[in-house]
């Protein structure tokens, strides 16, 4: 017991003195750690915004589909090959995503010959035919307004969603939705009302918009038929492969005469982008020389300035200071001194990263969800500058733990 | 029978190897005993060897041969740690450059020797190190910074550092060697005194015969060899 209460009495202790030290000395403490607080900025920088770019990335990725992403495709054996858009393909899709009780499914249907009119302004927008899930499946987000859902279908009016692209060309903000259009279809001219608005998507020119099955069945069907349907379903990763296998063949057997094809399409099955893990590794290679540099400055700093203190530590001998204890703290001074740079350092990592403002104007695109700061990229900038510490205290410590006393206490 | 005894020399030598491998015979044969509340000081000229003296009575080096005993035990024999942890404990250094711990304040520099305490020694340094202070006189100073204090009160400092562990022996090595003559007694009498009250031993190196008439038993060092001395000096 009374070895444990002298060893935790000569932490604290330590930890005093090597504070005071800073404390005493922080102009040339502050300058000698500049180039440890930038490599450690510099370094949990590069290991957050690779963890940021990749969120953007993945996001990018899931607007295509998220990952485990089935798509089905049915060819009615007697047509021209084009995956049918009949109502006996969504039926046994409906009646087959229910049997195998998947969540989101969506039927995807692109439009065709139609315009879109607003106070003037005629856009040709790419225009998805699709179910509400189809939102969650490919990661869509209403900026403003809201998304489909299953009871737009009743409305008096085709209720329809747009992505930003759309919105800035016909001039529709935050305040002016629900707006009241104009989509033509085939010479028709039927008002829709714009519900919500998303972010920007990888569409045409003039951007997407979005509109749910019945209520094109309903108001341009007739005009303007749908040609082609795929099946999409957002499903667990594990098993997925044998889950479009047995989905497949069920949907053939409710489509008899029916060429039916399924299979996983999510950006997952096209293998692993290394790009990123690259672009990781040479802002951290180049952190590391930051960090070399800086902890060869600060380790110099350290060794003259022990030079200069050794009368000091020759008093603390005479006070009852021994070896260790003396190693012990002009370690923990690095350690301390360091500890603090790579908090700041951190810090100012934490800024840079969850800024969206700062990580757009880098990566060039918008973010929909900015991730959390990753805590391992934290703990990696504070844990390496304490071994960065202890690493430069070593030396400075060994000289003034070897300070001949009565040599010291005469300097 | 005296008091406690605290130090004990017996034929101490110390000698240093120079350059050309000669030897340098610093002191020869030195017997000394150190019991509770002795005063004693040692005079003897410049390079006489009584700074190498101090520095073995305060375990800070080892004699080359002969004995030397703390409170009994063999001293020569004591490690490094715990020869620190004695002197941590037990003994109180005064220097002649007072040796205060730059851009710290009075009470940093007396809270200083209670770092290495433990208990409560340790968690009560402020206190102690305050009352250490106001006991010299300057309970008023400090947060004061040593270079805004005079060379008296600089050392006024140092004591209440040398005595706020309550050391069984204080070791004070030219205590009024950069003080002029009326500070110096001052330091001295506060030294006596703060010494008499806590029972501790006193030892002074000086080359002031009027210091060392202070002290209730003189010795002067002549040559590395220690030598009683008979003062008789005017109040």
């Amino acid at each position: 017991m009374n070895t444990i209460a002298r060893l935790f009495t000569g932490f604290i202790a330590s930890l005093l003195e090597a504070w005071q030290e800073l404390r005493i000395h922080k102009l040339r403490v502050l300058l000698s750690l500049v180039g440890v607080t930038i490599a450690v900025a510099s370094l949990t920088t590069a290991v957050a915004g690779a963890s940021v770019a990749q969120q953007l990335m993945t996001e990018q990725l899931e607007r295509n589909g998220r990952p485990a992403l089935i798509s089905t495709y049915a060819y009615n054996q007697r047509s021209d090959g084009i995956p049918a858009a009949d109502s006996a393909v969504t039926e046994a899709f409906k009646k087959t995503t229910e049997r195998f009780d998947i969540e989101y499914a969506s039927v995807v249907s692109r439009a065709s010959g139609y315009r879109m009119l607003h106070q003037g302004t005629s856009i040709d927008p790419e225009l998805l035919v699709v179910d509400p899930e189809y939102a969650s499946i490919h990661r869509l987000f209403a900026q403003y307004g809201r998304w489909l859902e299953a009871e737009d279908a009743q409305n008096l009016a085709p209720a329809v969603v747009v992505d930003r692209t759309v919105a800035q060309k016909l001039d529709l903000d935050q305040n002016s939705l629900p707006a009241s259009i104009d989509i033509e279809v085939g010479g028709k001219m039927v008002s829709a009302t714009v519900i919500g608005a998303t972010s920007t998507r990888d569409g045409g020119l003039d951007g997407q918009v979005w509109m749910l099955p019945q209520t094109y069945d309903h108001w341009y069907a007739a005009d303007a038929p749908l040609m082609d349907a795929t099946y999409e379903m957002w499903v667990p990763i594990e098993g997925s492969e044998e889950l479009a296998a047995h989905f497949s063949a069920q949907m053939r057997a409710e489509l008899p005469g029916y060429q039916v094809d399924t299979m996983r399409s999510d950006y997952l099955t096209w293998g692993g982008d290394e790009s990123l893990n690259m672009l990781a590794l040479v802002a951290g290679g180049i952190a590391g020389i930051i960090l070399l540099l800086g902890s060869l400055s600060l380790l110099n700093v350290a060794m003259v300035t022990m030079k200069q203190r050794i009368r000091e530590v020759g008093i603390r001998r005479s006070f009852g200071a021994t070896t260790g204890r003396v190693f012990f703290s002009v370690m923990m001074e690095s350690v301390v001194a360091t500890a603090v740079a790579g908090g700041i350092g951190v810090l100012i990592s934490v800024a840079v990263v969850t800024n969206p403002k700062i990580i757009n104007m880098f990566l060039g695109s918008g973010i929909d969800q900015m991730p959390a700061f990753p805590v391992g990229a934290a703990l990696a900038g504070i844990l390496i500058s304490i071994g960065v510490g202890a690493l430069t205290g070593v030396l400075p410590a060994l000289v003034a733990s070897r300070v001949k006393i009565v040599d010291a206490i005469r300097v | 029978m005296r008091d406690t005894q605290l130090l004990k020399l017996e034929s101490v030598t110390r000698s240093v190897l120079l350059p050309d491998d000669s030897e340098l015979h610093i002191l020869n044969g030195i017997n000394l005993s150190v019991s509770e509340g002795d005063h004693i000081a040692i005079v003897g000229r410049s390079g006489t060897g009584k700074s190498t003296l101090l520095n073995i009575l305060g375990l800070l080096d080892r004699p080359t041969t002969g004995h030397l005993a703390w409170r009994g035990l063999d001293a020569t024999k004591l490690s490094a740690r715990r020869a620190a942890h004695i002197r941590g404990r037990d003994l109180g250094f005064v220097f002649q450059q007072f040796n205060l711990l730059p851009g710290r304040t009075a009470l940093e520099n007396v809270m200083a020797p209670l770092m290495y305490a433990t208990g409560a020694d340790f968690w009560r340094r402020r206190t102690l190190a305050t009352e250490a202070l106001e006991k010299v006189g300057l309970g008023a100073r400090l947060d004061s910074m040593p270079q805004t204090l005079s060379g008296g009160e600089q050392q006024r400092v140092a004591i209440a550092r040398a005595l706020v562990r309550r050391p069984k022996v204080v070791l004070a090595d030219e205590p009024t060697g950069a003080l002029d003559v009326a500070t110096g007694r001052a330091v001295m009498e506060l030294l006596d005194a703060a010494t008499v009250e806590s029972g501790a031993a006193l030892i002074t190196i000086t080359h002031d015969i009027n210091v060392a008439a202070m002290a209730r038993e003189q010795f002067q060092l002549d040559e590395g060899i220690l030598k009683p001395l008979t003062l008789e000096v005017a109040p």
